[in-house]
């Protein structure tokens, strides 16, 4: 249903992304690990066009979009089928847990201010966040504020859910409680896109391993393929490195 | 001729005073809008022309502007036909608007930049567009980081007020003086003491009210802040 094919994008001098290929199937929980600075965020921006790609071409069921060509409808309309969740939270300061969850739905999707209401209540009641709809993010955990993003973004009942590192600015002792969230949401059946440090959790909740190494797509395979016999010399270092470091 | 009978006849001013302070604040507060809008979007060209803008009503001493505004607008005024239109009080008005809308810019400015990059990404991922996402998100959080800025803002254009009397406005600096002179400058301590009153009173009252939405803002509060709190804040800080 997402295919991103050759994507290729540099901040001024330095090359991020090497033209990626990256296909996602419908209902595909597919967790991007790699080493830091390899363009896991950078590549997930690109699916909502929040950074712009030199080239590529990007489709999603039957938008096509040439990132040569960018055309503001199939950004928005990708963006309206996309929902994604940020390492850094980004819950919006001026407005309560309940307000974060409801205003894109009154806003953007022009729903009634009832029926937003119900909507973003139902989402906090499933990530555990009723008791709190009424505070500021100022107000809020790390791992509040998070499990906010996420009621925000199942709200708006996206195709796919992008995660961008959703629990490596947490508190360890709040980790749990959003990687049982997302754990919650993806075995749901929604399509999820999931970049992550969390070795064990990709392993667990996601059919596919997607393995990125300086700016390409270096391996890419099932859990049991990527982990457990890594062909790749730098994906198994990677992987050493990184069991070493849990 | 007594010292209380000059009271009232200060307080007679008071009005153009007024109306050359929020008419200097609604247009400055358009410019620096207009300005900020300009600067932050970064057009080749109109940009740096408001960015000399900006830094002459930063740089050039205010009384000084004063005199531009007096002696420039006729000039101008010529050229549309419309002599009528000019007194020294229009010239106070459009030298102060520029000179706060300038200046209102660079609390603007550094305010829209201080919003995080996140609350964009989580806007505009969303679908919102740019409108909904300055009027909903940005723009909102944006006056919290300028209000106390605007405070600051707002405190200097009421002592800048001051200097209209220069190009001839009556204000009540200008009243004060005129007062002094008939009186043969007997009672000059006391219509001074009078002003400083009347001036502190101004900018106290316009402290308060900025300082009210400063407390009352969303993002500021650490817990939930009753009203109590606010008062209780604002009482002590006085
Ligand atoms: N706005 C930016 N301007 C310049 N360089 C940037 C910018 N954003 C990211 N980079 C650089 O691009 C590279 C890729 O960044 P990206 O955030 O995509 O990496 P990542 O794989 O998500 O890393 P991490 O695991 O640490 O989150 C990094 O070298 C980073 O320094
Ligand atoms: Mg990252």
């Amino acid at each position: 249903m997402l295919e991103l094919k050759d994507l290729k994008l540099s901040y001024g001098s330095t090359q991020v992304l090497n033209g990626v290929n990256l296909s996602v199937k419908r209902g595909d929980v597919v967790s991007i690990i790699g080493p830091s600075g390899t363009g896991k965020t950078t590549l997930l921006k690109c699916i909502n066009y929040l950074v712009k790609p030199a080239s590529g071409t990007i489709a999603f069921d039957q938008i096509r979009m040439d990132y040569q060509r960018a055309d503001k409808a199939a950004i928005q309309a990708i963006r309206l089928r996309t929902a994604m969740v940020f390492q850094q939270f980004n819950v919006f300061k001026n407005m309560t847990v309940l307000q974060n969850v409801m205003d894109p739905l009154v806003v953007v999707q022009r729903k009634s201010t009832d029926e937003a209401r119900e909507i973003a209540l139902r989402e906090l009641e499933r990530v555990g966040l009723s008791a709190k709809r009424d505070s500021y993010p100022s107000q809020l955990s790390g791992g509040q504020l998070q499990r906010t993003g996420i009621a925000r973004a199942l709200a708006v009942r996206p195709d796919v859910m992008l995660f961008d590192e959703p629990t490596s600015s947490l508190d360890p002792e709040l980790v749990g409680e959003v990687l049982k969230v997302i754990k919650d949401v993806t075995s749901s059946g929604i399509t999820s896109l999931l970049v992550t440090h969390e070795m064990q959790f990709a392993k667990n909740i996601s059919n596919r391993i997607v393995f990125m190494d300086r700016g390409v797509v270096a391996a890419d395979g099932s859990p049991a393929e990527i982990f457990d016999a890594p062909s790749n010399p730098r994906l198994a270092q990677f992987l050493q490195s990184e069991l070493a470091f849990q | 001729m007594d010292v209380s009978a000059m009271i009232p006849e200060l307080f007679s001013a008071l009005p153009l005073t007024l109306a050359i302070t929020f008419t200097a604040m609604f247009v400055g507060f358009c410019l620096a809008l207009v300005a900020t809008t300009l600067r932050v979007r970064r057009i080749p060209v109109v940009s740096h022309l408001t960015d000399l803008y900006v830094s002459y009503a930063r740089s050039v001493p205010v009384v000084l502007q004063l005199f531009v505004a007096f002696y420039g607008l006729p000039l101008l005024v010529a050229l549309l036909g419309a002599e009528d239109f000019f007194s020294p009080t229009i010239a106070a008005m459009v030298g102060l608007s520029f000179y706060h809308g300038g200046y209102l810019s660079e609390v603007m400015r550094p305010a829209y930049l201080a919003v995080d990059r996140g609350q964009h990404d989580a806007a505009d991922s969303l679908g919102y567009t740019f409108r909904q996402k300055i009027a909903r998100i940005v723009g909102p959080q944006a006056v919290h980081f300028a209000l106390p800025g605007y405070g600051n803002s707002i405190i200097y254009l009421i002592h800048n007020v001051a200097l209209v009397m220069y190009i001839g406005a009556a204000d009540v600096m200008a009243t004060a003086h005129l007062i002094m002179e008939r009186d043969y400058n007997q009672y000059q301590f006391e219509t001074y003491l009078v002003l400083a009153v009347i001036y502190a009173l101004m900018c106290l009252i316009a402290w308060f009210i900025v300082h009210f939405f400063e407390l009352r803002s969303p993002m500021q509060a650490p817990e939930a802040t009753t009203t109590a709190q606010i008062k209780n804040a604002a009482i002590a800080s006085v």
